[in-house]
């Protein structure tokens, strides 16, 4: 990524020292793994509230989510991808077969009253999926193409993303058809790759 | 044809594009994982995707776990401090006396009278082990020796078309490979200089899983499968 900002910069050299605690880890050196927890727990819990909307259930998969990098350590190659986006995909996963396990007994349950979506509105105060969605662009390549999708399209990656929503999650939320919902999530996918694989960025 | 594998190509990289995204149902998410298993180049395309969409998560606010998850985590593993500390340290401390045993009883064998009953004196072993903390492989060597042996300590399922790599890990500097090592029984390594002057700062061994023959590149191109510090007796 050809991006040589001084926040890109912090970024590497943190992703730098993040690999290096990985890779002690996986020596099964356990002041690494202490120092990689406080690095990278309050990014990671933060990411776990806001998919799974529940503090206990959280704080059970930051737990199980840890254990399981203590343990597998070994099994992350930096030259696949960087250290924290290996450590969110853990995370995002574990929280994402909770909330996808969870939405069967929610279908079941409240599939008489159509038009209530899951609460899911965040405390007031909070950014927006959206807007994170442009935050997190912080490499520029990223934020050009995030910028480019179009309202929907934004919106409902966005509330994917940081929330967890599914397809029909989405579509209550938005008070849109499925089918529609589902055209922009994959449209959006499916320019952002195109964006970001033009400029180079990403992959 | 060639078709079909495009139309096929575009389909996998929507669905593991989804799977990232977290939109797929449960049921296709758990046919996902499993393909990514079985299959590489699906891995492949879900890491793309991992790589494209999971820095935009840099953004969620950052919220501090309250202190017990990491209380919890440290019992769970069994950190120090807590009671049942130590555990896989037994382990390994047996395999350590297992392998200085058996070490003095190679010495002996080898090199007769000469050091009958006593220990060898100065010599480097190397316990490596898991990410479950059970001993794999043991490494001995005199410190004089221009050798390392290599011990399986039971047999190490191996792929078909892979092989354990052997690895010195330098205090400074890229790990220097020692050669391949046997999934089921002793290799002796030869080593440029004696062991104890080239294992000096050596801060521990590693194995990876590489292609048959080792890595094509001089430097490990697979996961660390076992690793192990150095221990001079």
């Amino acid at each position: 990524m050809a991006d040589s900002t001084p926040a890109a910069a912090a970024r590497a050299a943190r992703n730098v020292r993040l690999g290096e605690l990985l890779a002690r880890t996986a020596l099964a050196d356990q002041r690494a793994f202490a120092e990689l927890y406080r690095q990278t727990s309050s990014h990671l819990f933060g990411v776990a509230l806001r998919i799974v909307r529940d503090r206990p259930v959280a704080e059970e998969i930051l737990q199980e989510a840890y254990v399981n990098v203590w343990n597998h350590a070994g099994s992350y190659a930096a030259a696949r991808s960087q250290p924290l986006t290996w450590l969110t995909a853990v995370v995002r996963n574990r929280c994402l077969d909770l909330v996808r396990r969870r939405e069967i007994d929610t279908v079941t349950l409240t599939s008489a009253d159509d038009d209530h979506s899951p609460a899911m509105d965040l405390p007031s105060g909070e950014p927006s999926p959206a807007d994170l969605l442009l935050a997190g662009a912080d490499a520029q390549a990223v934020r050009d193409c995030v910028e480019r999708l179009q309202g929907g399209t934004r919106q409902a990656i966005a509330l994917a993303f940081f929330q967890g929503l599914s397809h029909a999650e989405l579509a209550a939320h938005m008070h849109e058809p499925l089918g529609t919902v589902k055209s922009w999530v994959r449209r959006g996918l499916e320019r952002l790759k195109g964006c970001l694989d033009a400029l180079g960025a990403g992959v | 044809m060639n078709l079909g594998q495009t139309d096929r190509r575009r389909r996998l990289e929507l669905v593991a594009a989804e799977y990232v995204l977290g939109t797929l149902p449960r049921q296709a998410r758990a046919r996902m994982r499993r393909a990514a298993v079985a299959d590489p180049v699906v891995a492949r395309v879900i890491d793309e995707w991992e790589r494209r969409l999971c820095g935009l998560a840099e953004a969620a606010p950052a919220v501090a776990p309250p202190p017990r998850v990491w209380e919890a985590i440290a019992k769970r593993l069994a950190f120090a401090g807590g009671a049942s500390a130590g555990g896989w340290w037994m382990r390994v401390a047996f395999w350590r006396a297992f392998a200085i045993a058996s070490f003095a009883a190679f010495v002996a064998l080898g090199v007769g009278t000469l050091v009958s009953r006593e220990q060898p004196a100065g010599a480097i072993v190397v316990v490596l082990a898991g990410s479950d903390a059970k001993p794999a492989l043991v490494a001995t060597a005199s410190r004089s020796e221009r050798a390392l042996h290599v011990k399986a300590v039971g047999a190490i399922p191996l792929p078909a078309g892979r092989a354990l790599e052997l690895w010195m890990l330098p205090t400074d500097g890229a790990p220097r490979s020692m050669g391949l090592v046997d999934a089921n029984g002793t290799v002796t390594l030869p080593l440029r200089s004696p062991s104890g002057t080239f294992l000096a700062d050596a801060k521990g061994l590693a194995i990876t899983l590489e292609p048959a023959g080792g890595s094509p590149t001089g430097a490990p191109t697979g996961p660390i499968l076992y690793s192990g510090k150095i221990e001079t007796i």
